[in-house]
């Protein structure tokens, strides 16, 4: 082999190895799209045997209100760094996310009979970005760590054992299961929550 | 020969740098709700009682105007993924297992649902 093409191959090697593609695939609950919905007056029990219990739920004036979701979440990204050669001086980013979901809603009287009922699908670009970060890299081009949460439930104990602005606004805490609820990645800077200057 | 040498030693480091990650992450409280113990519950009869007794503290109490459901919840997430330097692939899987109870005001069950994942009814 010629000097000259060992050098060059040795070269795109390095180059090859600064570079990376990552892809995360996140599937959260199971599939809705072949679930039938209830009719109107359909009894809870039969709900419930129909589609089993419900991830989320609240109570509400009239009665109480069931949830269920399937979340698919894609994240690709593209990163280029050259701290493969230890020179951590600069790093080039690019990503983007696609959310696709289903969200079923059932609101249910206090004869514990179905009053309504709510689907929807979606299948949407989620964000993404593209950075060249000189020194540090301070920003993360794509974030799914809101969606990707574990279940408001796990966190129900604890509701009084927030700081004092979270705690003062409990009453209205969507994780209670008592004030409402809300889909995965609704921002928390808008409405009720942003009393809790969290 | 000595730099081809040292190319396919290149090569060589680049395909062991590889690897693969296998990961798990449980949440939530313990599955008391397989079928085998459910079956000892009757909508009618049963009390809040005998399901606590039977499943232990739920997840979530919830009020519902003099009546109440007890939640339990165990989420679990697993993980799998492809390190390969210039292309890495993970994907993760998360499903939950579930039950609900609903209770009128004398506390006696009058609904209730499980859904538990094959590989939890043990």
């Amino acid at each position: 082999m010629k000097v000259s093409t060992v050098k060059s191959l040795c070269t795109l090697l390095a180059c090859g190895l600064l570079a990376a593609c990552s892809q995360w695939r996140y599937d959260l609950g199971a599939p809705l799209a072949d679930t039938p919905i209830p009719a109107e007056r359909t009894t809870l029990a039969d709900t419930l045997a129909l589609l089993g219990p419900p991830l989320l739920m609240t109570a509400t004036d009239n009665g109480f209100v069931l949830a269920w979701e399937h979340w698919h979440i894609r994240e690709d990204s593209v990163g280029f760094r050259l701290g493969a050669l230890g020179a951590d001086f600069m790093s080039a980013d690019w990503g983007e996310m696609r959310i696709k979901g289903e969200f079923l809603l059932l609101t249910f009287d206090k004869q514990h009979l179905l009053t309504s009922s709510s689907r929807s699908e979606w299948d949407n670009y989620g964000g993404g970005g593209k950075a060249i970060q000189p020194l540090f890299g301070f920003v993360s081009v794509v974030d799914v760590d809101d969606l990707t949460d574990v279940m408001p439930q796990h966190r129900w104990g604890r509701s009084l054992l927030q700081r004092l602005p979270g705690v003062l606004n409990t009453s209205s805490n969507l994780d209670t299961g008592q004030s409402g609820l809300q889909q995965r990645g609704t921002p928390t800077a808008a409405g009720q929550q942003s009393l809790e200057m969290d | 020969m000595k730099l081809s040498a040292v190319f396919t030693a290149l090569i060589l480091s680049a395909s062991l740098l590889g690897g693969c990650a296998q990961f798990e992450s449980n949440r939530g409280v313990e599955v008391n709700w397989q079928s085998t113990v459910t079956e000892q519950l009757v909508n009618g009869q049963s009390t809040r009682r005998d399901v606590l007794a039977l499943l232990g503290p739920p997840s979530q109490v919830i009020a519902l105007d003099g009546e109440s459901a007890l939640y339990y919840l165990f989420e679990r997430s697993e993980g799998e993924g492809l390190i390969l330097i210039l292309y890495n692939r993970m994907h993760i899987d998360t499903r939950y297992d579930r039950a609900i109870f609903f209770f009128n005001k004398d506390d006696v069950l009058t609904e209730f649902a499980t859904r538990l994942y094959p590989t939890d009814e043990g």
